[in-house]
């Protein structure tokens, strides 16, 4: 049993209810980006694995820095009285990653989808959430572009549709707005919102 | 029917009680232009740092041809935010900014580029991570939508800084 990647829709809830006394908004936020920050430790992993060289250290660079992220989120919603969500045993990747290539495409579809979480901290009221959510999704953007070799527009708004990066069928992902909900044993598709 | 009347005469009287409370006040607020809210002028900061932007771009090309490769898709991404932004101010009458505005001031000649590839690119790197910078300092001030938006261009920004740095190929 796998979960799928997280939904690009920010605001996952905590499991077992935030407090009464817990600003639900932030959250829920910080829960998404910690969905998404899980997802991106365990893919890492998978993509390090196809991966040599220069390209390898990138990807356990990158794999520390998501573990970093993780830690500090997890500390965020434990000091808003909420229980961190837990990582998922495995998770369904949105391609099939058998060498480099794939292995590249993941990693920049892993920043996609972290920097859309990140979004939804943004769009937080408190002014320390919002410059933390718009700070990270930055760093994302920039691992994004890194392994991507390309820019987009708007990073977190708008993500390219998952794919590999060359011949082979993208499988049966069919992109479309992934509903808003907790992540784990969602079998919704994991495209993003396309743009 | 009587009392019908009369009751209409209290409703009427209770409705007319505010604004003759209000007075002057209320005529005098509609003679005056209402005041742009203030993420109208957060949204009217970012389209005049996007319009530099571009016309950064389009003077470093007209003084460095040969990075029309590199910068093209750089300047398309400026476009597009211009655009994304645009889409969110309903202005009914454009002539009527306010002076003093960088667009409003910027010479039509462009600005002053270096000339060479290099010293060009170090100038529009230096000049994507001052607009990013500027866009995140405006982020309190935006209702939430519009922050992602200025987040997300930001960050766009600082990947175009990242491209652009020596040593890595933009586009």
């Amino acid at each position: 049993m796998s979960a799928s990647l997280p939904p690009l829709a920010a605001g996952a809830a905590a499991p077992g209810a935030a407090r009464a006394a817990a600003p639900a908004a932030a959250v829920g936020a910080l829960q998404a980006a910690l969905a998404a920050e899980h997802a991106a430790v365990y893919g890492y992993g998978v993509a390090g694995a196809h991966l040599s060289g220069a390209r390898q250290r990138a990807a356990a660079h990158d794999w520390e820095v998501h573990q970093a992220a993780r830690d500090t989120l997890a500390a965020m919603i434990t000091a808003r009285g909420a229980r961190p969500v837990a990582a998922a045993p495995a998770y369904r990747l949105p391609f099939p990653v058998h060498g480099s290539r794939a292995a590249v495409s993941l990693a920049a579809f892993l920043e996609d989808r972290v920097a859309t979480a990140y979004l939804g901290v943004v769009a937080l009221s408190g002014a320390r959430l919002r410059l933390f959510g718009a700070r990270a999704l930055e760093s994302a953007a920039l691992r994004a572009a890194g392994w991507r070799g390309r820019t987009l527009a708007f990073p977190g708004l708008e993500a390219p549709a998952p794919s590999p990066p060359a011949r082979g069928p993208s499988g049966p992902a069919t992109p479309g707005p992934s509903s808003p909900g907790p992540a784990s044993q969602s079998p919704a598709p994991t495209g993003p919102a396309g743009g | 029917m009587v009392r019908e009347a009369t009751r209409r005469g209290v409703l009427a009287a209770a409705v007319s009680l505010p604004l003759a409370v209000s007075g002057c006040r209320g005529i005098g607020a509609l003679g005056t232009p209402p005041r742009p809210q203030p993420d109208v002028a957060v949204v009217r900061d970012a389209i005049d740092g996007e319009t530099l932007m571009i016309s950064r771009y389009n003077a470093v090309l007209a003084a460095v041809p040969g990075l029309a490769g590199p910068l093209g898709p750089l300047l398309q991404q400026h476009h597009e935010h211009l655009a994304r932004l645009r889409a969110r101010l309903i202005e009914p009458n454009p002539a009527s900014r306010p002076a003093g505005s960088p667009a409003a001031t910027a010479s039509p000649a462009g600005p002053q580029v270096p000339g060479t590839p290099a010293a060009a690119r170090a100038y529009l790197r230096r000049a994507e991570r001052a607009a990013a910078q500027t866009l995140l300092a405006q982020l309190t001030a935006a209702p939430p939508s519009l922050a992602q938006l200025l987040a997300s261009i930001a960050a766009s920004e600082a990947t175009h800084a990242l491209l652009l740095s020596p040593g890595r190929r933009a586009g």
